[in-house]
């Protein structure tokens, strides 16, 4: 019982971690009609980012519990870059789809290379968040308290979009760009603000979901590259550009493979693809997706 | 063989020759161990081009498996400036290194060995780490004619079949068969009463590999033990949350796993919260495979922490191996860091066709040709930072007695090593397949040549 239990809460901390990297991407893809490769990379750039942070606070003699701020400064970070990058990509949003999917994906060679510039080759950890929280007993296992701020952290950020994007002039805006650019600019919005915006947003979500994964972990080159392939299943299962795709995505991810992990391990690796190939043949926009 | 032969494991593991504690290098080649790093005590004959020698190193620079390609970059750079603050090769050609990237892909990576021999006109094709690379690699190197030693990249399959009788080449780390063998002798030594087993394994030829034959010889070594869990994650898996309990709900008395480099590190770390470590044993091929400061402190102790069978920097350890001990003072001066089995099978590399560069010239005079260098080569044995290293001629796959330890917190290193009173050290000739065993496809068809020499002449430990 305690197993199911504890294995019901690993799927939501996956899912949780995995619903802040996916819904990034879709909310890029939904405004600015661009699949940005390099978005698992901003991920592991929240993730390094983060872990640099808390071992410099450390070492400066800030008390663990005070560390937890590092987190949405980490995020805030990524964010940053994004509103550096956003720009730079914005001729490309008219182009065919090859030359998008081949500039991001340069955008990803560029930035592992620059975490391992930046940061060096080794893995990087945050432990003193992790050992700031207690330990819980479950039946006779224990499970590390801090994965449940990450779950809660996953529940609110999904709360918080969603009342941004539907309960928000901004997000009016944003729906606005997404559905008709070019009547929304005619109408007097400021479209390249509005893609800035929501650029930082998507990179603030995945820089995020590094920042709260890395104390659970350790910060290692590569990260986001296995991040982006996940969360590519997410959204094909979700579809591409929906919120509530991202969401049920996650989910259904994180439970299949734990459930594969737990009864299947000679096909843990491929039961995320069958799903994601049954989804595309019954319906190929994914389960939320419009064509 | 169906029906193993019986015998007592203490006596079982006595004749394989396992030896615990720091005594295992006792013998002939500790009392005058040479020095390396010399200059050739006589002239070379004949006349030496001054022409560069180029070699290409291909490792990982990027991706998880960085923690264990700087370190081999590394260790091929020293050696590099080492023999040429003498003048190079033979006191005249200085080594020059082009690398490349092995996160490339396979694909991309024998596109880039030839382009390495073609373009960059490289005299020896030395580096790679993975298991996946080297028996595309060996094959093209081989139809180039191109002189190539493989640091790493294990696999039994290379020699057994991809290359099966190499001529241009080589491979310096001990066969991957010995890795998963070196753990269960490991595990059968320090925990005999050892009955349940949980297995944790990246999904590629590694973990397949070294799966089976830690099972092949733990079923000699402890007949009656079962395995409860299986696990096969992707490589490149950080999160292992729901492996961790999966591997808990087996409630096993081992874990076996060949997780490794930057996934080994998030591994331990979500395992350390779990509680796993205070459940059960935990043998690994790996632990201490990547850079040594790649772990903290954190990581628990008595953990049996592989290193590929191969080599850990504090082993042979004080002044009883000069070699070693001179090898890592060195890198220590020029890296600020300690170096990892890939560090020094890469530094070896270099000094190993130095030897044999000098010997053919002392036999032929002048430059000698990539023949007589591989004549050399052939049967070359000598001393190592790691110990004693011996080149079979029959497959061109290096030999050295295997080793492994258990993790511990020693207060001189800023990170865990091992337990310098409990080190494991095996004889390889007892835990490999003799030369001229039957490869896969003559006779048998077991996966490798080891499992099969296993199978048949293997027998069952009792008590």
């Amino acid at each position: 019982m305690s197993i199911l239990i504890i294995q019901i809460l690993n799927s939501l901390f996956y899912a949780s971690v995995l619903f802040l990297i996916a819904a990034g991407l879709s909310l890029i893809f939904g405004v600015m009609r661009i699949v940005n490769m390099a978005h698992g990379t901003f991920f592991a750039v929240g993730a390094f980012a983060t872990a640099w942070l808390v071992a410099r606070a450390v070492a400066l003699g800030l008390p663990a519990g005070w560390t937890f701020l590092l987190i949405p400064v980490g995020a805030g970070a990524v964010a940053l870059l994004g509103i550096v990058i956003e720009p730079l990509l914005r001729p490309f949003y008219r182009r065919a789809e090859e030359y998008q999917l081949l500039v991001t994906f340069g955008l990803l060679l560029i930035l592992e290379d620059v975490i391992r510039v930046v940061w060096g080759g080794l893995p990087l950890s945050a432990d003193p968040l992790m050992d700031a929280l207690p330990i819980i007993r479950i039946g006779g296992l224990i499970y590390p308290a801090y994965n449940l701020v990450v779950i809660a952290v996953g529940a609110v950020a999904a709360l918080l979009l969603w009342a941004g994007i539907y309960r928000t002039k901004f997000g009016v805006m944003l729906r606005a760009t997404s559905q008709d650019r070019r009547m929304a600019s005619a109408l007097g919005l400021n479209v390249g603000l509005v893609y800035v915006s929501a650029f930082a947003i998507g990179c603030f979500m995945a820089g995020l979901g590094g920042a709260i994964v890395v104390p659970t972990q350790a910060a290692v080159l590569g990260m986001g590259i296995d991040a982006l392939i996940l969360a590519f299943v997410v959204v094909v299962i979700g579809g591409l550009g929906s919120l509530q795709g991202a969401l049920v995505g996650a989910l259904i991810v994180s439970f299949v493979r734990t459930a594969g992990i737990q009864f299947f391990p000679e096909i843990e690796l491929a039961v995320l693809y069958l799903i994601a190939v049954v989804v595309l043949l019954v319906k190929p926009t994914g389960l939320f997706g419009s064509a | 063989m169906d029906n193993p032969t019986t015998v007592d494991r203490r006596k079982f593991l006595g004749a394989i020759g396992v030896t615990v504690g720091g005594t295992g290098l006792a013998g002939a080649g500790l009392v005058a161990a040479p020095q390396l790093v010399k200059a050739a005590a006589e002239p070379p004959k004949g006349k030496i081009p001054d022409t560069p020698y180029k070699t290409g190193h291909m490792t990982f620079l990027t991706g998880p498996a960085a923690v264990l390609g700087e370190p081999s970059l590394k260790g091929h750079t020293l050696a590099a400036e080492e023999i040429n603050a003498q003048g190079g090769f033979l006191g005249k050609r200085k080594i020059e290194t082009i690398t490349a990237d092995e996160a490339a892909g396979t694909d991309a990576n024998v596109k880039e060995l030839r382009r390495m021999k073609l373009e960059g006109k490289i005299d020896l094709f030395t580096g790679v780490i993975s298991s996946g690379n080297t028996p595309a690699l060996g094959p093209v190197a081989e139809e180039m004619s191109l002189l190539t030693m493989f640091v790493d990249g294990c696999t039994d399959f290379l020699f057994d079949k991809a290359v099966p009788q190499p001529k241009y080449t080589f491979r310096l780390t001990n066969i991957q068969s010995s890795d998963g063998i070196t753990a269960a002798i490991g595990t059968a030594q320090a925990w005999p009463q050892t009955r349940k087993i949980a297995h944790l394994h990246p999904d590629y030829s590694y973990g397949r590999n070294a799966a089976e034959h830690f099972t092949l010889a733990i079923e000699r070594l402890l007949p009656g033990t079962q395995v409860v869990s299986e696990s096969w994650p992707k490589l490149g898996t950080t999160d292992f949350t729901s492996h961790i309990t999966k591997i808990l709900s087996s409630e096993p008395d081992l874990l076996f796993t060949s997780v490794w480099g930057g996934d080994y590190v998030a591994w331990y770390k979500q395992a350390l919260r779990y509680g796993l470590f205070d459940k059960m044993k935990v043998a690994t091929t790996l632990a201490f495979g990547v850079a040594p400061h790649a772990l903290g402190k954190d990581h628990p102790e008595g953990v049996l922490a592989g290193v590929h069978a191969n080599y850990h920097f504090t082993y042979p350890g004080g002044d009883r191996w000069p070699v070693n001990k001179a090898f890592v003072q060195r890198y220590f001066k020029r890296w600020n860091e300690y170096p990892n089995f890939q560090s020094e099978g890469s530094y070896v590399t270099l000094y190993m066709l130095k030897m044999a560069i000098e010997r053919a010239n002392k036999l032929i005079g002048g430059w000698p040709d990539d023949e007589a260098i591989i004549g050399q080569l052939e049967g070359l044995g000598f001393d190592a930072p790691s110990g004693y290293l011996y080149i079979r001629p029959d497959n061109h796959q290096g030999y050295k007695d295997a080793v492994t330890g258990f993790s511990k917190n020693n207060a001189e290193y800023p990170f865990p090593t091992w337990d310098p009173n409990r080190i494991i050290t095996i004889p390889i000739r007892n835990i490999t397949a003799p030369a001229n065993w039957p490869k896969p496809g003559n006779g048998h068809n077991e996966s490798t040549a080891a499992a099969d020499w296993i199978k048949k002449t293997w027998p069952k430990a009792m008590g």
